[in-house]
């Protein structure tokens, strides 16, 4: 699997770092601690480019067909 | 309806060789999928028909369907490195897998169906003194338990495990392990074929190809499942669907704490017997744990790809990982050719530990969350699960997997990681 991180360019997955599933937003803090939303079809998700320019990513991919969405830097608007 | 096997025994087969009839049948049958159950079972995987037989078996509850989305035993239950044992650090979680532990050994017989349990040994591999205190601690904390295990010197390593050269220069030189000389393998399509035939014979409704999509609610409890065949009406739901836990917890409204990854496996082309223990060699925050096969292949396997994934493929780059410390273990394997490599989808939780609970309603129930230990724990937890869904009660073996041990502070961390399953 390949990332296109929006610095590098598209980068082999190893350079990656997964992080964490991005929590529901209204959740409260046990929840964002210990549940996941965890959908099969869509998943949006924390990574860093830990072995490039160390950004952090939220990316949208279906883990089942390993398709990538959607990447864009943490913070930044979409 | 076809009919199924025999009972198996050397008498039978003997007649069976002399006479001309019909021995060798189906293992269970095709039924006819019915509008109603008492129980309807989620996933014929192991735990899925473990707790069907065990349900029919001990409870004598008679009208039992088990739905599987695919094949019996497409899931994790053919896809695991066969080894089971019981040698965990809490005591919540070494008494569970020591009673699953227990049954293996009886398991062919209690079956009538050889699962060809062989405790040929699981060796931890110490590669350092604070790995050989940890080791001892843990070894100390199973014997006060009752639990088999024997702390290995070099000298007793050597003896044991032939293949593993000692005297190598290593970056992480190996000084001793931890055996326990009951835990081992077993053939694991066995133990899928095993309880569907066990649980086929005792008139559980084992249906191939009907994926639940849905449960169907009424004054807040769940009156049956929608499937891809129509809707089925149940008075009792159990969901055992390794692999697919949390995306089952999302489709019926409530977050889990899973996260569900990918674990690889592989398997060398087949020599002659080189391996005759299971080794695990941790180190460096890597894994690798390697058995030889009846067939003759190095069946290996190590941590988790790191990120969610349903693929059911691994990554190259961790595959890589793999065989380098399995040839840095064992450098006289360098030279073979990879056979078969495969991945599993595994619910990883936020402690490392199952989840055995209700779900939502009063009568919907969760057997999930295994994380890397789902084969071991299958007799186990069929039984035990059968025992909760039957009663209504969960049994102390099984209570400690509660679902709201997290907002508790309950947590049966066995690496002590956190909640991050990735690391688990």
């Amino acid at each position: 699997m390949n990332i296109p991180c929006p610095f590098c360019g598209r980068r082999d997955v190893e350079e990656f770092q997964f992080r964490t599933l991005v929590p529901d937003p209204d959740a409260e803090a046990f929840a964002r601690l210990y549940e996941r939303v965890n959908r099969s079809d869509d998943s949006l998700e924390y990574w860093q480019h830990v072995s490039g320019c160390r950004a952090w990513l939220v990316i949208r991919r279906n883990p089942t067909t390993a398709e990538i969405h959607e990447v864009r830097v943490l913070g930044e608007a979409r | 309806m076809t009919r199924t096997s025999p009972h198996y025994s050397a008498a039978a087969l003997l007649r069976a060789a002399l006479g001309r009839g019909d021995y060798w049948r189906p293992l269970w049958g095709k039924p006819t999928l019915e509008s109603a159950y008492d129980v309807v079972v989620v996933g014929a995987g192991g735990h899925g028909l473990a707790t069907a037989y065990h349900l029919a078996r001990d409870h004598g509850i008679k009208r039992i369907a088990v739905l599987e989305k695919r094949l019996v035993g497409y899931g994790n239950v053919g896809r695991n490195t066969t080894i089971v044992r019981s040698n965990y650090l809490l005591p919540e979680n070494h008494y569970f897998y020591e009673d699953s532990l227990r049954r293996w050994e009886t398991l062919s017989r209690d079956l009538n169906f050889n699962v060809m349990y062989s405790p040929r040994g699981v060796v931890d591999l110490a590669t350092s003194d604070d790995d050989m205190s940890t080791l001892a601690r843990r070894g100390n904390a199973l014997r006060l338990a009752g639990i088999d295990a024997v702390l290995l010197d070099r000298a007793g390593l050597a003896r044991f495990v032939p293949a593993l050269d000692l005297n190598l220069p290593r970056r992480f030189p190996i000084v001793g392990g931890l055996l326990q000389p009951r835990g081992g393998t077993v053939r694991h399509d066995a133990v899928a074929w095993g309880y569907a035939r066990a649980a086929a014979a005792l008139g559980v409704h084992i249906i191939e190809d009907c994926e639940v999509t849905g449960v169907r609610t009424a004054a807040g409890v769940a009156t049956g499942v929608e499937t891809t065949r129509g809707y089925v009406a149940a008075n009792r739901i159990v969901f055992a669907v390794a692999g697919h836990t949390g995306a089952i917890g999302t489709l019926l409204g409530v977050s889990l704490p899973v996260e569900t990854h990918l674990l690889q496996a592989m398997v060398t082309e087949p020599i002659k017997p080189l391996l005759s223990t299971v080794l695990i060699y941790m180190y460096a925050d890597t894994d690798v744990y390697i058995c030889q096969s009846d067939r003759g292949g190095l069946v290996m396997g190590g941590t988790l790809d790191g990120f969610p994934s349903y693929t059911r493929e691994g990554q190259w780059s961790h595959l890589e990982q793999v065989v380098q410390s399995a040839v840095a273990l064992l450098p006289q394997i360098g030279a073979l050719r990879m056979l078969r490599q495969w991945a599993g989808t595994n619910d990883m939780t936020m402690d490392g530990s199952p989840l055995m609970d209700r779900l939502r309603w009063d009568n919907v129930f969760l057997n999930g969350g295994w994380c890397y230990g789902g084969f071991k724990g299958i007799p186990a937890s069929g039984a035990a699960f059968a025992k909760f869904v039957a009663s209504g009660t969960a049994p102390d073996l099984i209570k400690a997997y509660r679902l709201s041990r997290f907002a508790t502070g309950h947590m049966l961390d066995e690496r002590g990681a956190g909640p991050f399953p990735a690391r688990q």
